[in-house]
């Protein structure tokens, strides 16, 4: 190779400039055409490349003496009009699909300034195949041709750009690089050009290396070693022929032809005596060396590209085989080890190998040997009947294409045997160093922007199917259809004659076994004893009787009875979202659970909540499932309440109202539930407390805490009770009561415009502060105006962001406050100190209540997102005792 | 024509502004009018511009060079965002600059 002077490389870059700059304008310009003015493009020059089919397969031919000429016309036919029927109704303008379906759609995005090599087996081809990809995708290409094909790729390439020209397209969209002894460098200067967006590589190995090498993002190919195995349920004379065809090719210079048949010992002579018939020859054992002689470059142990695309009768008569009629193609049977015979590499000639073998395991083994050999992610093929044979070989081999009972470099071309996509650009996915095992083309050409709409969120409500409410109703178990009931309760639960109630409103003849174990805080063995006393009782329909652990326990219980394959650690896995949890519950459950709540407090007997204690921490179950299927909400049950968990259990539900209230989650359904609960606690709670027997009042409370219920069960709650789950669980505190300590600062926290906006679709603005406003007006407050003025005074400063005073202060405080005058009126502590716990122990616990409050799921439904330091906050604010706010 | 003050000079200057309507060869003959007369500073106004063709973008970019030879100022303006984005495909700076825009030049991927 000449060197080049200072002053031809100097012209070599100024060329590489004029080209790209032409390129670069041409992509600019084109980015303005609609899909229309790029269709009909594409259409002038389809039919140009028609029109010279034949002169440029001619042109081809004669400039490289590779191939075949009339082979030449079909691949520029393919490259053209094959193409043109593939993509002309291809959006590839604008938005180019839409997908309903993920509310987004996709808009094409031109590539810009494209390098394109075209290679010399295939040079006027390609050059079609490209230039009208470029032309539909808005990009221009600049062509660098092989050099020993340079002057017929580049009359392709100019008689397309003309008519592409004449057919409106931007000037200089396609471009070439002259022939030339500078053609080498000048394509190297253009490889690293930084106006050139994208090489589209198609070639021999060095340039698809350089190309990758450029830096830039680049399109190759890989090297083709294709495996072909016949299978002994293949049509073996269809099969010989259409190998012959896709071997004959061109002479054989289609990369995704066949190098090494494998074929099944039973039909091997069979085929090779039709190969012989048809007008192969066959060589035995001491011509296959003179072939291997012959088309193997002994130096580099690949082929010999003197022989590259030269038909058969020349090939044997360069291995010194004589033959005196026309041969289609030579066969050669490979002996010995296969993986280390000379002829299981890539010819690009009609010499092909083939091998026989026992069983379908060898004959895959065989074909991975050759797939692996060289040709790793290009192409396979196969011919057999056998759809599971076909699955095995599919799945083994590592190809881009496997080929099926068709010609492998024809199929591989996509269009003609098969629905690939018609390709001169074979992609070899990582197996040969590309990005793709696409059969490259315009879908490559293009960068896509997604444009995804906002998830539309489906809101749905969920409660217990059957609620009967009312003092009495404990009647309707009457009508319960079940032969054998099984009560689950605590002990105080008989003591208190509920046992009875329920025993006797059952139906007549009904046989009951009773399960009264479940303490105030139930964990798993529990849940395994009374699981296996039903397995004993067999029950149709399970009563839970009691407060919120035993209505818990009972929908966990049920669970684990009618499917005992469930894992309660797998079931408990925390989620973000319950539309992505990855936990899956049971859709139907078999028996039906009756839930008869005798506190005003939890909501358990409508919500898909269940609570476990596990050591020092609470696990959640959460699904649909766990709903109970009937509901009775009889206040008879909460006559003799004592006055403390009155008061603990409405502030539960007070909590529960609030706290879904302003949920992330809340939505008008639960609004109206969350607003009702809070006006007939604050009716009812006081009138109660005073008059512990009025059983009007109780129902009222009965009714909220069951509307709170159903609001929590489809809202969720708050940081409140991750605080309450925390500090409830460490220091053995009521439910109820743990979280009355928390809320007056969680209101507070949650009215703050937060440091943090929660990022959730179903939430779009934050409101909380509205919402407690709206709260504390539906429940009759008036505005306190002088809060409105005097923020400062407000106990937790630090919950404050800049700025975050607003319009609905004044109502929020009002909440406040009459939040603090109910809790004192009912004597119920509202700070932990109020509690009775030390302050040291307090502070020992704090960072285990932190942990713990953090990763709770109630904090993913907080209107303010939670930030660990604020946690901490949250539960420092809320040790001293309270004064009014 | 309009007229516009310097900030801190006390002579005004003479602004022409010419609105292309279609395509950008249509102005082409009144530009080159308007930069050989004694306006100040040219405003070309591309709100109507609906196409340039390469042409049009070596006709821009060699404008802007002439202006820049007889000391005149080129600017164009409302231009809307299909030209604005050939603009920044073609990667001519002086093209961007005319617009008011920031540089074209690539840094290189980044994420």
């Amino acid at each position: 190779m000449t060197a080049i002077s200072k002053e031809q490389e100097q012209i070599l870059t100024e060329r590489a400039h004029s080209l790209t700059r032409q390129a670069r304008l041409s992509a600019a310009v084109f980015s303005q055409y609609s899909q229309a003015q790029v269709d009909r493009i594409v259409k002038a020059m389809t039919t140009c490349a028609i029109d010279n089919a034949a002169r440029l397969a001619r042109m081809a031919h004669e400039e490289t003496r590779m191939g075949v000429t009339e082979d030449k016309v079909l691949k520029n036919l393919v490259a053209s009009e094959f193409l043109y029927a593939q993509i002309k109704d291809k959006r590839t303008v604008g938005v180019i699909k839409e997908l309903p379906e993920l509310n987004m759609v996709e808009v094409a995005e031109p590539i810009g300034v494209i390098l394109g090599l075209a290679p010399v087996t295939n040079p006027t081809s390609t050059v079609i195949f490209k230039s009208i990809c470029c032309a539909k995708t808005r990009n221009s290409i600049i062509f660098s041709p092989h050099l020993m094909a340079a002057e017929s790729s580049n009359l392709a390439a100019k008689l397309i750009y003309e008519a592409a020209l004449e057919a409106g397209a931007p000037k200089g969209f396609i471009t070439w690089v002259d022939k030339s002894s500078r053609l080498r460098r000048l394509s190297e200067i253009l490889f690293a050009h930084p106006e050139v967006d994208l090489i589209f590589a198609t070639g021999g190995t060095q340039m698809v290396r350089a190309a990758y090498s450029s830096g830039k993002p680049a399109l190759g190919v890989g090297a083709g070693n294709t495996p072909v195995y016949v299978h002994k349920t293949a049509n073996v004379p269809s099969a010989a022929m259409e190998i012959i065809i896709s071997k004959t090719f061109d002479n054989g210079t289609e990369c995704p032809s066949e190098q090494t048949l494998i074929i099944d010992r039973e039909i091997v002579d069979e085929l090779i005596s039709e190969f012989r018939r048809c007008g192969c020859y066959i060589c035995d054992e001491a011509e296959v060396e003179k072939i291997a002689d012959a088309v193997i470059d002994a130096r580099t142990g690949g082929m010999n590209y003197r022989l590259v695309g030269q038909p058969a009768n020349l090939i044997l008569e360069q291995a010194g085989i004589k033959v005196d009629r026309h041969i289609k193609m030579i066969l050669c049977p490979l002996k010995g080890e296969l993986r280390l015979h000379r002829l299981a590499v890539e010819k690009l000639m009609p010499v092909l190998g083939y091998v026989a073998v026992d069983s379908v395991e060898e004959g895959i083994n065989r074909a991975l040997d050759i797939n692996y050999g060289g040709g790793t992610g290009h192409t396979a093929g196969i011919f057999c009947e056998d759809d599971g044979v076909i699955e095995r070989y599919a799945d083994a081999i590592n190809a881009g294409r496997i080929i099926v009972n068709s010609p492998s470099s024809i199929g591989g071309l996509g269009g003609v045997y098969n629905h690939l996509n018609t390709t001169l650009s074979f992609g070899c996915g990582t197996g040969g160093g590309n990005i793709t095992t696409d059969n490259v083309g315009i879908k490559n050409l293009l960068n896509y922007k997604r444009v995804p709409r906002r998830k539309n969120y489906v809101i749905s409500f969920q409660t217990t199917k059957n609620i009967y409410s009312n003092p009495g109703s404990i009647e309707h178990l009457k009508s319960l259809k079940c032969k054998n009931a099984f009560v689950i309760s605590s002990r105080s639960a008989s003591r208190r004659g509920h046992l009875s109630m329920v025993k006797e409103s059952l139906p007549e003849g009904c046989h009951v076994d009773v399960f009264s174990d479940i303490g105030t805080e139930p964990d798993f063995p529990t849940i395994q004893r009374a699981v296996q006393a039903m397995r004993l009782s067999k029950p149709d329909a399970i009563i839970a009787l009691g407060g919120g652990s035993v209505l818990d326990a009972a929908k966990i219980i049920r669970l684990f009875y009618d499917y005992p394959e469930l894992n309660v650690q797998e079931l408990a896995v925390n989620f973000l979202d319950f539309h992505h949890r990855m936990v899956e519950f049971p859709k139907d459950m078999r028996t039906q659970l009756v839930a008869i709540p005798t506190t005003s407090g939890t909501g358990s007997e409508v919500t898909p909540f269940a609570v476990l204690k596990d050591g020092f921490r609470k696990v959640s179950m959460i699904d649909e499932c766990m709903i109970p299927d009937v509901a009775i909400i009889d206040a008879q049950f909460t006559k003799s309440l004592p006055r403390e968990i009155t008061s603990d259990t409405a502030f539960d539900a007070l909590t529960h109202a609030l706290e879904s209230l302003v949920s992330t989650f809340s939505s008008d359904y639960t609004d109206g539930l969350a607003l009702e609960a809070l006006r007939l606690i604050f009716e009812a709670l006081p009138e109660t407390l005073k008059n512990p027997g009025s059983i009007l009042h109780r129902h009222k409370l009965h009714n909220a805490a069951t509307l709170a219920g159903m609001a929590i069960g489809n809202a969720s709650v708050g940081v409140n009770h991750a605080l309450a789950h925390a500090l409830g669980a460490r220091f053995d505190i009521p439910h109820g009561r743990a979280n009355g300590v928390f809320l007056l600062s969680t209101i507070e926290y949650n009215a703050q415009i937060p440091s943090k906006f929660v990022s959730i679709p179903c939430y779009p603005l934050w409101v909380a502060d509205r919402k407690y406003a709206r709260a504390a007006q539906f429940i009759g407050l008036k505005e306190e105006a002088h809060a409105v003025d005097s923020r400062p005074q407000v106990e937790d400063p630090h919950f404050a962001t800049e700025g975050s005073r607003g319009q609905y202060d004044g109502m929020v405080l009002a909440l406040r406050r009459a939040v603090y005058d109910l809790g004192r009126l009912a004597g119920q502590p509202l700070s932990v100190s109020e509690l009775g716990i030390d302050l040291a122990d307090y502070q020992a616990a704090l960072p285990e209540l932190v942990e713990t409050a953090f990763s709770d799921m109630s904090v993913r439904s907080n209107p303010r997102y939670c930030l660990a330091p604020e946690i901490v906050q949250l539960f420092q604010a809320a040790y001293a005792p309270r004064v009014r706010p | 024509m309009s007229t516009k003050k310097d900030e801190g000079k006390t002579t005004d200057k003479k602004i022409e502004r010419v609105r292309i309507m279609g395509s950008l060869e249509r102005a082409v003959d009144e530009i080159d009018r308007l930069l050989a007369g004694s306006t100040d500073e040219v405003e070309i106004d591309f709100s109507t511009c609906t196409f340039i063709a390469v042409e049009g973008l070596e006709w821009l970019e060699e404008l802007l060079l002439r202006a820049d030879s007889v000391k005149r100022t080129v600017r164009f303006v409302n231009v809307p965002p299909t030209i604005y984005k050939v603009f920044k495909i073609s990667h001519i700076e002086s093209l961007m600059k005319a617009a008011g825009g920031v540089s074209s030049t690539k840094l290189g991927p980044a994420c």
